[in-house]
């Protein structure tokens, strides 16, 4: 999602930074952590659930995503690959919010 | 009151543009600086809105409340809010902080002030910052039940959050 080039990264070794807010973030027991980049957006739930097994159900389903502090659409299974998450990436699991 | 104020400003995160101040601090929140941040000579009047946080959900004792927010995104959402209801109001200023981390029963969790000429907009606008604010800002509430786990909170439907085990 970084409009510029990646820095030290040819297409593999790098990694995002995930965050992982409110029910989210009791579900992994941790805050944030590194995963490997490049990695298709449409692959990231798959990649979590994989991780943390039944977190699509609990969490996953009833959550947004933000890439870089921005909303994205999470693709389709039958969508192409064309959003990558990129090295140095901020991606966040976004929980429905209870402000005020 | 200069000394407290330099040691409250370390925890607080804030964003400013014309007429607009939002603000996330682990600090108490203090109603006289919020509406002093809107206070205007072209105003006539100030509504202030202090959110409070109640001892229960639907009957059931609450402990203690506590909150987390994405602070880069929620500043920006409630930028985003504050401006957009400045415009639509045509309001002198607005000033929203949102305080994180336990809150005690009672004590404010939330302060939003909007000044406008005339008080017609200013109340209008008031509400309509909390509600976008409740729909939209990166702020999460896990209420702490006594005897009980605690429960993540979603404004959306207002229904019972998801348990948590590591409370």
């Amino acid at each position: 999602m970084t409009s510029h080039a990646p820095v030290k990264d040819d297409g593999g070794g790098g990694q995002f930074t995930i965050l992982y807010f409110a029910s989210a973030g009791s579900y992994t027991a941790k805050q944030v952590e590194t995963l490997p980049a490049p990695l298709p957006l449409s692959k990231l739930f798959a990649t979590l659930e994989a991780r943390y097994e039944g977190i699509g159900a609990s969490v996953l389903d009833h959550s947004l995503v933000t890439v870089n502090l921005t909303y994205v659409e999470m693709p389709g299974d039958d969508e192409s690959e064309a959003v990558i998450i990129q090295d140095g990436d901020e991606v966040a699991i976004i929980p429905p919010v209870s402000s005020g | 009151m200069a000394s407290p104020q330099d040691g409250l400003r370390q925890e607080t995160d804030e964003l400013t543009s014309p007429g607009c101040y939002v603000a996330l601090t682990h600090a108490h929140l203090d109603a006289q600086a919020i509406m002093d941040r809107v206070r205007s000579p072209a105003a006539g009047a100030i509504v202030l809105f202090a959110g409070t946080t109640r001892d229960n959900f639907a009957g059931k004792a609450v402990k203690e409340l506590q909150y987390t927010a994405y602070n880069k995104l929620a500043l920006r959402t409630m930028m985003e809010i504050a401006q957009a209801v400045r415009a639509k109001h045509g309001l002198e200023g607005i000033a929203m902080i949102h305080r994180l981390g336990v809150v005690p029963i009672a004590e404010e969790s939330i302060l939003i002030a909007v000044s406008s000429p005339h008080r017609q907009a200013a109340w209008r606008a008031g509400e309509e910052a909390l509600e976008d604010c409740k729909a939209r800002v990166e702020v999460w509430k896990r209420e702490e039940f006594e005897g009980d786990h605690g429960v993540w909170r979603a404004n959306r439907d207002g229904i019972m959050g998801q348990k948590v085990d590591d409370a």
